[in-house]
């Protein structure tokens, strides 16, 4: 069962919003939104470039139906992605969900205090970093590919895509891989599970955390929680919800959206033979088309806080108002990207916002690029042309994070 | 050519490093150097193609005085 959202019975519009700025729109409720059969919810999204105004609100956009600002140019996006003093990204995810205090840092940590964080963790994800973590990721989805290829059928998700960001998560992380497909429940049950599988899965997650950190207290091993218990901010370590909040970001943010993203890029060509010959006939083009499928296929809502009372392009905004930066949304802009809802794998300046802007840019966006760029290599290297297996659909999700499961690939 | 980096714009996307490397050169987080980037002649094509990879606008072109 897909999460639905529990929208308020009542909903009041704050007295500072002024009506004509309000809109019937939610990433639940409008069209295109709610799980279905071969959906494209990015696509589904565009119409409000043509047919809203330039920032409206949305009365119950957010998971608990409580109202947001949303921003659809990529330019307003970035002004404000990139001001984080005013605007903050602190929203107690898991504190809220699970009533107790746990800051995911450095994500929840505004400036200054987030960039001690990240001075902290760059250069563990940094380019270089990253490329030396190249040739296991290669070895892993191979391992994977070739473990299924001669079924002559795949379930893209379940088969491939989630077992191989786990898995490069897990191995980032020093955690070992016979848990897999345990991470890999977890991981289902917080992106599509109802609200009461979500928690159990967040609590999993964060009862296993709270083991390791306590197991490698005792003995350090070589991996990133060990790493993690002897690093210094501001000259003293790291206090152990620190340690908790960065070890549970990393892991959290660490597989779904690359798992998504790949599922999504793979539908795209499984639908568009053409683009998969292209890409077939010339693999130099496919960095190009992951950074398409990134663009055009983006699954991530950034949402706000303001801090303070502000004026943002004519719109009054208050201390308190959700102000929604939704990547998809952004990234089919006409003023920002020509001819935005045709899919172009060679598109040229393609400076989409899947990372997000500003000092929050996606921290593991060099692995995640790495991991998008490999699966499509490897699977496009290993399997003959492929298409949607006859008679089954991908089940497509909008909400706050996009989706795709079912998407069952067929090359008998 | 010169290319300007702007003050406190990089937030380290790399991306004018992946299409330019020899141009763009990052340290070891993966930001850019401050400063003005001589362009060498011949490479202003690819140069700006680094330049306008950027999500942050953080590079500029300043002409040649």
């Amino acid at each position: 069962m897909a999460a639905q959202p529990q929208v308020a019975q009542d909903v009041e519009i704050p007295a500072h919003v002024p009506p004509e700025l309000v809109r019937n729109f939610s990433f639940w409720t409008t069209p295109g939104m709610a799980p279905q059969k071969g959906g494209n919810p990015q696509a589904a999204l565009s119409f409000v470039h043509y047919d809203m105004p330039r920032i409206f609100y949305a009365p119950r956009n957010m998971y608990d139906g409580q109202g947001t600002w949303v921003i659809t140019r990529a330019d307003d996006q970035r002004r404000i992605l990139q001001d984080a003093e005013t605007f903050s990204n602190n929203r107690y995810l898991f504190t809220k969900a699970l009533g107790e205090e746990l800051p995911m840092v450095p994500l929840e940590i505004d400036p200054p205090h987030h960039g001690k964080y990240r001075m902290l963790l760059n250069p563990m994800m940094s380019p270089k970093k990253v490329d030396a973590m190249e040739p296991a990721a290669r070895a892993r989805a191979a391992a994977l590919i070739d473990g299924f290829k001669d079924r002559g059928e795949c379930e893209v998700l379940g088969d491939f895509a989630l077992p191989f960001s786990v898995g490069v998560a897990l191995d980032f992380l020093g955690l070992p891989q016979e848990r897999g497909m345990e991470f890999v429940g977890w991981a289902k049950a917080q992106l599509h599970g109802s609200p009461e599988e979500r928690l159990d899965a967040m609590r999993t997650v964060v009862a296993f955390m709270k083991d390791l950190m306590a197991q490698r207290k005792k003995a350090p091993a070589d991996d990133f929680m060990s790493v993690l218990l002897r690093s210094e901010v501001e000259g003293r370590p790291l206090n152990d919800l620190e340690v908790l909040g960065i070890a549970i970001l990393m892991f959290e943010a660490g597989y779904d959206n690359v798992a998504a993203g790949l599922g999504f890029g793979l539908n795209h060509l499984a639908q568009r033979q053409d683009d998969q010959a292209k890409l077939r006939a010339n693999p130099a083009l496919i960095k190009s088309a992951t950074e398409e499928f990134m663009r055009a296929y983006s699954t991530v809502q950034l949402i706000r806080r303001a801090v303070k009372d502000v004026e943002f392009e004519g719109v009054q905004m208050k201390a308190g108002d959700f102000v929604s930066c939704a990547t998809m949304i952004a990234n089919r802009d006409p003023l920002e990207f020509a001819d935005p809802d045709r899919v172009d794998i060679a598109r040229a300046d393609n400076r989409h916002v899947a990372f997000a802007y500003g000092p929050h840019r996606c921290l593991g966006s060099h692995l995640a690029r790495k991991e998008l760029n490999i699966g499509y290599e490897e699977f496009l290297g290993r399997i003959p042309t492929f298409r949607i297996k006859p008679g089954t659909q991908p089940t497509t999700y909008g909400g706050h994070v996009f989706g795709i499961d079912n998407l069952i690939l067929d090359w008998s | 050519m010169k290319v300007k980096v702007l003050d406190g714009k990089c937030q380290g996307h790399a991306r004018c490093a992946a299409l330019a490397p020899h141009i763009y050169k990052l340290d070891d987080d993966g930001f850019i150097m401050p400063g003005v980037i001589d362009v060498p002649p011949g490479e202003e094509a690819i140069a700006r193609r680094g330049l306008r990879a950027c999500p942050e606008r953080a590079l500029e072109e300043v002409q040649d005085s």
